[in-house]
């Protein structure tokens, strides 16, 4: 398979097709909607659970425990449904159909990873537009019973609620990404679904390997740590959720980076898993 | 030959891989950097030497990343479930663990120390005997020891809360309660008083230490100008005057400021040094 397919040029109504079927076929599974079920259900439970909050305020534990939420199966969401609507191609034998047909395998990936962030940008909007009206909601009773706790107005910042919903999107959309590239050369799900949640972990905890390995003396295995920091994304540039309830704002350049952060990664990582699927015998 | 290149494609398209990322990393460090640096100041570190007495839990925080102050909480609770057995050590290494997961509320840190440093020592002495046979020496060394771990655990606090008044309250309280040093207690509670978010029983307590120690010319001098800065029932409408522009203070305050507590020890002093009406504090 060459940069053209059959002398077809590159298409992007196809690969929005593709985007399509994935986007359809993603929210007929039961998985998408038992995660997002779940999900809705954790988010607005999250009021009933603030008794066991001990040490932040109540309206930090209610943003904290929304955001976790959405965080966890968000990414249990991303990595399941990309593997699933992957290999539901290749078993079924459906992925030799198409790419019989005049399609690039890029705009087959492609396609594939815009149908599942299309999927995961609906399930970040649901949980931050609940989370928002369940914050709001909670705030103006909080501020009728106690006026004086909110001398500056209100806590919450919504729009930066709005951004922290957008980042988490992108980082769904990195890990994404990600899956895809291991699907690319993987020969079952099962297999793309563990790696891929090693690389989760890997990715959220690259951080600690830098900071432990930076005191270390031998300096092979200094650099050699260095150099697997630049392999893996850092996941936890977009951990912003602890200023969301505390009153002090979002710094807009720093979303700004982070999302250009997590663009430039998708692209990149995209890109590779092309290259990867190409190189692939199907 | 062909066949042995197609072997080696795999290799190749992973060694590709990689070098890419490693490319893709370095070049996006401008971008990862100052954003990793935003993040890193707005949230304390998670502390890998206390988390790894329990690395299951600590790879599940690092997972969950959001979560941190709910999983904190819930081993809260865990925290006071084994207390409540008098396990100290589950007790002592939950409490490391929860202020490690989240060291921003004061109140893990607070009440850790509080049964490190009261609840602990009673297990330590009930379990090897009683407060009969336990010889008041080994009482006390165990008192001892339980106040160092919780005067070490507030002394780490410090780094997340920098000068925080109730932190210096804690630790002066574990001087005078548990070790009866009123010297150390004091000179802490002067410490605390003079944060400018300092409540206004801090600076009395140090006064009153300051007595209890046969410092009276000091504990004077002190309560001498605190007392002027204490907020005050408003005299304007009964001396006529005009009110002033400044904001007055709530009742709630003035009841707190306890401003004719302190004027009546100011008294009393004066009564032992034996001051002279002439040279009597004027409020």
């Amino acid at each position: 398979m060459g940069m053209t397919t059959g002398g077809v040029p590159f298409s992007l109504t196809r690969l929005l097709i593709v985007a399509g079927n994935t986007f359809t076929e993603a929210v007929r599974q039961k998985l998408f909607n038992f995660l997002l079920l779940l999900a809705v259900a954790l988010v607005a439970s999250a009021q009933f659970f603030r008794e066991f909050n001990f040490g932040s305020s109540e309206l930090k534990f209610i943003s904290d425990f929304g955001l976790g939420a959405m965080v966890f199966f968000g990414s249990t969401l991303t990595i399941a449904a990309t593997a699933q609507l992957f290999f539901s191609e290749i078993e079924n034998r459906t992925a030799l159909t198409i790419l019989a047909k005049p399609i690039w395998r890029t705009e087959f990936i492609f396609g594939k990873f815009l149908g599942v962030f299309a999927v995961l940008g609906v399930f970040c909007a649901l949980t931050t537009l609940l989370l928002a009206g369940l914050l709001c909601s909670r705030e103006n009773s909080l501020m009728a019973l106690h006026p004086d706790a909110f001398p500056g107005g209100r806590i919450i910042h919504y729009g930066d609620l709005m951004a922290m919903g957008m980042l988490q999107w992108l980082k769904f959309g990195v890990l994404a990404a990600i899956t895809l590239l291991i699907a690319s050369f993987s020969n079952t799900n099962l297999y793309t679904v563990v790696m891929s949640f090693f690389m989760l972990v890997i990715c959220h905890l690259q951080y600690l390997a830098h900071d432990t390995y930076a005191q270390v003396a031998s300096l092979p295995l200094r650099l050699l740590v260095r150099l697997l920091g630049y392999v893996f994304p850092n996941f936890q540039v977009f951990n912003l959720a602890d200023q969301v309830a505390t009153g002090v704002g979002l710094d807009a350049g720093v979303v700004l980076r982070v999302a250009g952060y997590a663009l430039a990664y998708i692209a990149v990582i995209g890109g590779l898993a092309v290259y990867s699927f190409r190189n692939r015998e199907i | 030959m062909k066949f042995k290149l197609l072997e080696l494609r795999p290799l190749r398209v992973g060694t590709v891989v990689v070098a890419t990322l490693l490319v893709a990393g370095w070049a996006m460090r401008p971008l990862e950097n100052p954003a990793w640096q935003a993040v890193r100041s707005g949230q304390p570190a998670m502390k890998l030497d206390s988390l790894q007495g329990a690395l299951g839990q600590g790879v599940t925080v690092g997972l969950l990343g959001g979560f941190r102050a709910i999983v904190a909480d819930f081993f809260w609770i865990k925290t006071n479930s084994v207390w409540s057995d008098n396990d100290l050590p589950a007790t002592q290494t939950l409490i490391k663990l929860v202020t490690a997961i989240d060291p921003r509320p004061l109140y893990f840190w607070q009440n850790g120390a509080r049964m490190i440093a009261y609840d602990m020592p009673n297990w330590r002495i009930v379990g090897a005997g009683g407060y009969d046979v336990v010889s008041k020496a080994a009482q006390q060394q165990i008192e001892r020891e339980q106040s160092a771990v919780a005067l070490s655990n507030l002394n780490e606090a410090f780094g997340y809360h920098p000068d925080s008044v109730l932190i210096y309250v804690e630790m002066a309280n574990v001087y005078l309660n548990r070790l009866k040093d009123v010297a150390s207690a004091a000179e802490i509670y002067h410490k605390a008083a003079l944060q400018p978010d300092a409540p206004y029983y801090v600076a009395r307590i140090y006064g009153e230490l300051l007595r209890r120690q046969g410092r009276n010319a000091e504990a004077y001098a002190w309560l001498k100008q605190l007392y002027p800065t204490l907020p005050k029932e408003a005299k304007d409408s009964a001396s006529g005057r005009q009110p002033t522009a400044k904001p007055q203070p709530s009742a709630a305050e003035i009841e707190m400021a306890m401003a004719p507590v302190v004027l009546e020890r100011i008294r009393e002093i004066e009564k032992e040094l034996k001051i002279s009406k002439n040279q009597r504090f004027m409020p």
